[in-house]
């Protein structure tokens, strides 16, 4: 039990010594036994999960219920079926431009919201309105206004993903450096510099973060809107397969949209930091 | 709270808005006492409150206009909003509902806490189980929680259970997370000194690693205390139509707009009071975290 309290690596032998608070990296490449290797570790915990998920779905649950063996089974009719990969185009297709849109929206009202205190408190108990609001809860206001069409999806998708951007940007537009505001006023620097000149890229982590946060609730947006509207798209998808004992093919559904939300974070992380990277040098 | 500090150091847009003074003194806060700080503390106030009545006023102004020339079924005005939500009041449809609702919501809270609280504790003091699960739970915590419903709902039902079992889920992650990042962080040196004065492995927990992660723990609530709040209206939408969510895809149906803008004006004020709520849980716990 006694080395379990200390957080991270190889139990030290003097922990008056190795007691700094920072861990120091890369200090003991101790090899480990193989059983141990982070890898195998978790290779092994994955397939204990999947034995577990069998066993008990086989034992208690019917037959259409998803199961790992079914699951596999199921993959390549899914991956070569014209619809999914249809779906997964449309689906994608619209979240990726309603992000677009988001941002560009959110970054406006952002830097409105951030920079001038008095937008802020005309503007910022709406913000904080609509960002406490479920956006579920407007879903089906939106399918009255817009129909049982795409563009629902695409407001819906717009509305979840503005928010958290609008809130970020504003956030970083209000952390943005003193001194980098007194350069611009010696320099009397036109309003429109201060702000995409120095507050914007001033705030670049938080847009990052806001886009982060944004992507996630565009994908719930996109499968929300799906659901109520029954709009074609890997939201759908699942819901039909699903409601029609089709659970494996559904999983493999389910396992594309996380897939998609983990590489659509990935790739805005790398081009925020490729295309970024002055800011993270300085 | 952008006016409070805002007092002493206007911005630099807004320096320039008063030239005459700029010169008078130096740049910084005048001495408290002085005519010209009172005055523009007045100044100042007055420009505050002038922002808030302009937003409200605009709001309201705005909800009424577009409601009043646009189609019945596509926006109601604000009157006949505030109207619909009285009838909703007196009938009591609104507080059975809300009462529904909410019960689903404590119950799944209940569960994300506990939860959440243990797994968080569990990851962060077992190297193994953690190297063994994180790759998992993040892959879980990516995937959009919504799309997980239809399983739920083909496995479980939609009973009271069910949808408060959308509600745990919804909420497990941000305290699970924020749990095992506190407990993860706790300085080696507390846990030292704790052992130096001979504390066993349940005073080490009840003395040293609890108080140390709280506020973590609370970071955490605070964030489950909205998301429980989307899984709470998802249940309702997509598991039995009960509740407030309920209400919203009954008056869909029939095109009872004023109805749907009455209880998505309910839900928002719930929705702020829970943020409110959750900043000020959280604010209070962050008074004793270390190193901030």
């Amino acid at each position: 039990m006694k080395d379990t309290t200390r957080s991270a690596g190889a139990p030290q032998a003097t922990p008056a010594v190795g007691s700094a608070s920072a861990p120091p990296p890369s200090a003991e490449p101790a090899p480990r036994a193989w059983y141990r290797r982070p890898l195998v570790v978790r290779v092994v915990a994955g397939l204990l999960i999947l034995a577990i998920w069998q066993i008990v779905v086989e034992l208690w649950a019917q037959d259409y219920v998803a199961r790992p063996t079914g699951v596999i089974r199921v993959i390549p009719s899914v991956l070569t079926e014209k619809l999914f990969l249809s779906d997964i185009v449309t689906t994608l297709t619209a979240v990726v431009e309603g992000l677009a849109i988001a941002v560009v929206i959110g970054t406006a009202i952002g830097l409105v919201v951030g920079r001038l205190p008095d937008a802020q408190r005309v503007l910022g108990m709406y913000v904080n309105g609509v960002y406490a609001l479920p956006i579920i809860a407007v879903v089906p206001l939106l399918t009255v206004w817009f129909g049982y069409t795409p563009k629902a999806r695409l407001a819906v998708i717009v509305l979840e993903a503005t928010l958290p951007v609008v809130y970020n940007v504003a956030e970083g537009a209000r952390a943005v450096p003193r001194t980098y505001l007194d350069v611009t006023r010696i320099h009397r620097a036109p309003w429109w510099r201060v702000w995409f000149g120095v507050a914007l890229p001033a705030s670049t982590p938080y847009v990052l973060a806001g886009i982060d946060l944004a992507i996630g609730r565009a994908l719930i947006g996109a499968v929300v809107a799906e659901f109520i509207a029954a709009l074609d798209g890997l939201g759908y998808y699942i819901l039909f397969n699903v409601n029609s004992f089709h659970e494996d093919r559904a999983i493999v559904a389910l396992v594309v949209l996380a897939l998609s939300a983990i590489v659509l974070r990935a790739l805005v992380n790398v081009v925020v930091r490729r295309g970024f990277s002055w800011y993270w040098l300085a | 709270m952008p006016e409070t500090h805002a007092v002493d150091s206007p911005g630099p847009g807004r320096a320039a808005a008063v030239p005459g003074t700029r010169q008078t003194e130096p740049l910084g806060s005048p001495s408290p006492r002085s005519a010209r700080f009172r005055r523009l503390l007045a100044w100042h106030r007055a420009r505050v409150v002038s922002g808030y009545g302009l937003g409200i006023a605009l709001g309201i102004v705005a909800w009424q206009l577009v409601g009043k020339h646009s189609v019945q079924q596509i926006f109601a005005p604000l009157t006949e909003t505030l109207q619909r939500l009285q009838e909703l009041i007196e009938d009591g449809e609104l507080a059975s509902a809300a009462a529904n609702s909410f019960a689903t919501y404590a119950v799944g809270l209940s569960m994300a806490l506990i939860l959440g609280a243990g797994g968080g504790l569990l990851l962060a003091r077992s190297e193994l189980v953690r190297t063994a699960l994180e790759p998992y739970i993040m892959g879980l915590y990516a995937a959009p929680m919504v799309a997980l419903i239809p399983f739920l709902l083909a496995f479980l039902g939609f009973g009271f259970w069910a949808k408060s079992i959308v509600v745990a889920l919804f909420a497990v992650f941000p305290v699970l997370l924020n749990t095992q990042r506190g407990a993860q962080s706790i300085a080696s040196e507390l846990i030292d000194v704790a052992r130096l004065y001979r504390s066993g492995e349940k005073d080490l927990w009840v003395h040293v690693i609890a108080p140390y992660t709280l506020p973590f723990f609370m970071t955490g609530v605070r964030q489950a205390l909205a998301r429980g709040l989307v899984g709470m209206i998802a249940a309702d939408i997509f598991l039995s139509a009960t509740g407030l969510g309920g209400m919203l895809i009954t008056a869909a149906q029939i095109f009872d707009t004023s109805a749907m803008l009455a209880t998505v004006l309910v839900i928002t004020v719930c929705g702020v009071a829970l943020m409110a709520i959750g900043n000020a849980i959280e604010r209070h716990f962050a008074r004793w975290k270390v190193g901030q």
